[in-house]
């Protein structure tokens, strides 16, 4: 996979990108969740 | 150095003049304490999100980690796995929302303030603070040190002198503008950075031929690992190392756990869930955090990989040969050899952001730490009106003490001393701080008797039990006449393994045994006020 043999490597390089693109999932999903929080003062 | 020192004369002092700028706007804000101290609490979700990156991500993590991947290979990309999920999404998501909320509801404006509010002990936050004061100075000192050794290289100028100029420059943005100063020139480095790192990334596939290529030539030279560390369990570049080898206990323990995890109690860090209005604002940063992250640490530890493949092709030798050894300069003879002119200022910048950025957010949160925790709660009880000042000074003094161990401390300590302070960091503060957050039957004496568990057992595994400080430090030796008290695998196990659960056990059992803290305080801690 990606010419890296072990799977352990590999698995690590995929995960990078789901991790950083599962982030940007969840902040767009949760854009304007608690918005209605307390203001400062 | 390939580039003309006036081109790059020209581009940082643009830079410089930038950086001024905004500490001169910050200066302009702050007008309370609270704008000092967490930039009034009204710090936008992307100047967040980069400044966070910019702060976790210092020097040693691009030039320090990139070059240990150059080493030991691309299995330092679990650390990068951990820096997006642990760093940045739990950190933001579980701990970040809390942190905010209850810093609101008690008044806290720093890390041990919130600590000590919550388990209403000034203890903690004295304690804390004095530590925080203790051994920040060490991990801002390798900063510095970093910083300081690509001026000296870039500009052709005395390593001494240019501690000085990146001191004066830094010192004087953060004293006078506060947090605000702080966090806007790191967001304008985490721009320069994540550009920087997209240009390496780029450059690094092209010139190799394309991902598979790339990866496939790495895969082929496994048979190329010296055998000093294929004895120590290396197996390749693309391959994880024998499990339970030296190699794998410091890459799994202390690289990926030990950075991994300690992220999350970092003071420096946690600060910043207090300076947004809302939890959207939260999210938001998640959104840029994740990529950022990506970008930076998971960059540096593929291109520092991939850069065997370059230097054998080149040159004939492996990265840590091409580098005479050092791993620290794997990176910089890299970005000098393979990359264009222009390129190479460009990661110059980068690295001085990326060097700038910590150091900013180092001195503000020592500063804090020993003028607004230690002296003016813990020594005069809260009773002094001038916090602002009294933190400008001990920012001061503390910047001082950095710049001494600048001068004091061996070049190859970069990357170990980030490790000791945010394993450090993990010990004393996370259980406390997630029994904080999570567990309302947490009581004074359990937290203390984490932080206290929590610090002195990491240190103690640091001065007798782990070889690679224990050996150096040589206090093992002179009190007991051995190199370390215990033998074997335990003197290769991360302090943070070991420090951090019996840290965690002493908070639970004596939380347990002791009266829980009354309701109303616990309101006062938890409400949630909606608009």
């Amino acid at each position: 996979m990606l010419g890296i043999d072990d799977p352990y490597i590999w698995i690590a390089y995929i995960l990078c990108f789901i991790s950083a693109i599962g982030c940007m999932i969840y902040g767009a999903i949760k854009w304007n969740d608690g918005l209605d929080d307390e203001d400062v003062e | 150095m390939p580039v003309s020192t006036p081109v790059i004369g020209v581009f940082i002092l643009i830079y410089l003049m930038i950086m001024f700028y905004l500490g001169w706007l910050g200066y302009k804000k702050t007008k309370l304490t609270e704008d000092y101290m967490i930039a009034g609490r009204n710090v936008h979700p992307y100047v967040l999100a980069l400044s966070y990156g910019a702060t976790f991500i210092s020097t040693s993590a691009i030039i320090g980690f990139g070059g240990a991947a150059g080493a030991l290979g691309m299995g330092l990309l679990w650390l990068a796995v951990m820096n997006i999920i642990v760093g940045i999404f739990i950190a933001f998501v579980f701990f970040g929302s809390r942190t905010r909320r209850m810093s609101l509801n008690l008044r806290a404006v720093t890390f041990p303030e919130l600590l000590g509010r919550r388990f209403q002990s000034r203890f903690i936050q004295g304690f804390s603070g004095a530590l925080i004061g203790v051994f920040m100075p060490l991990y801002a000192g390798i900063v510095l040190i970093g910083g300081a050794r690509f001026i000296e290289a870039t500009l052709n100028i005395n390593y001494d002198i240019a501690v000085l100029i990146l001191t004066v420059i830094v010192a004087a943005y953060v004293i006078t503008g506060g947090l605000i100063a702080v966090m806007y020139t790191d967001a304008l480095q985490g721009a320069l950075m994540f550009i920087g790192m997209i240009f390496l990334l780029s450059f690094t596939y092209i010139t190799l031929g394309g991902i598979n290529a790339a990866h496939s030539a790495l895969t082929a030279m496994n048979h190329l690992v010296p055998e000093g560390l294929a004895a120590g369990g290396h197996l390749g570049w693309t391959s994880m190392p024998a499990f339970g080898t030296p190699i794998w206990w410091t890459l799994v323990s202390t690289l990926v756990l030990g950075v991994g995890i300690g992220v999350l109690a970092q003071p420096q860090l946690a600060v910043r869930f207090m300076t947004v209005r809302n939890d959207a604002a939260l999210n938001k940063a998640v959104f840029v955090g994740g990529p950022f992250i990506l970008m930076m640490t998971g960059v540096a530890f593929t291109v520092g990989a991939l850069s065997n493949v370059y230097f054998y092709q080149n040159t004939g030798m492996i990265s840590l040969a091409a580098a005479g050894g050092n791993t620290d300069l794997i990176i910089p003879e890299y970005i000098n050899s393979a990359m264009p002119d222009l390129f190479v200022v460009l990661f110059m910048l980068t690295l001085l952001a990326a060097a700038m950025s910590t150091l900013s957010s180092q001195y503000h949160t020592m500063g804090t730490a020993i003028g607004h925790d230690f002296y003016r709660e813990y020594v005069k009880k809260g009773d002094l009106g001038k916090t602002i000042s009294i933190t400008r000074v001990a920012i001061a003094i503390t910047i001082l003490g950095s710049v001494i161990l600048a001068y004091m401390l061996p070049i190859s300590i970069i990357a170990r001393a980030t490790a000791i302070f945010f394993g450090l960091c993990a010990a004393a503060f996370l259980p406390m701080y997630t029994g904080a957050l999570f567990w309302k039957r947490m009581t004074r004496e359990g937290a203390i008797a984490s932080l206290l568990v929590g610090t002195f057992s990491s240190l103690f595994w640091l001065t007798f039990v782990r070889s690679s400080e224990a050996v150096p430090l040589g206090i093992s030796k002179a009190l007991f006449g051995v190199e370390t008290l215990i033998t074997g695998t335990w003197t290769l196990v991360d302090p943070i393994l070991i420090a951090t659960p019996l840290a965690f056990i002493a908070g639970i059992v004596v939380s347990l045994m002791t009266k829980p803290i009354p309701d109303e305080h616990l309101d006062k801690c938890f409400t949630r006020k909606r608009k």
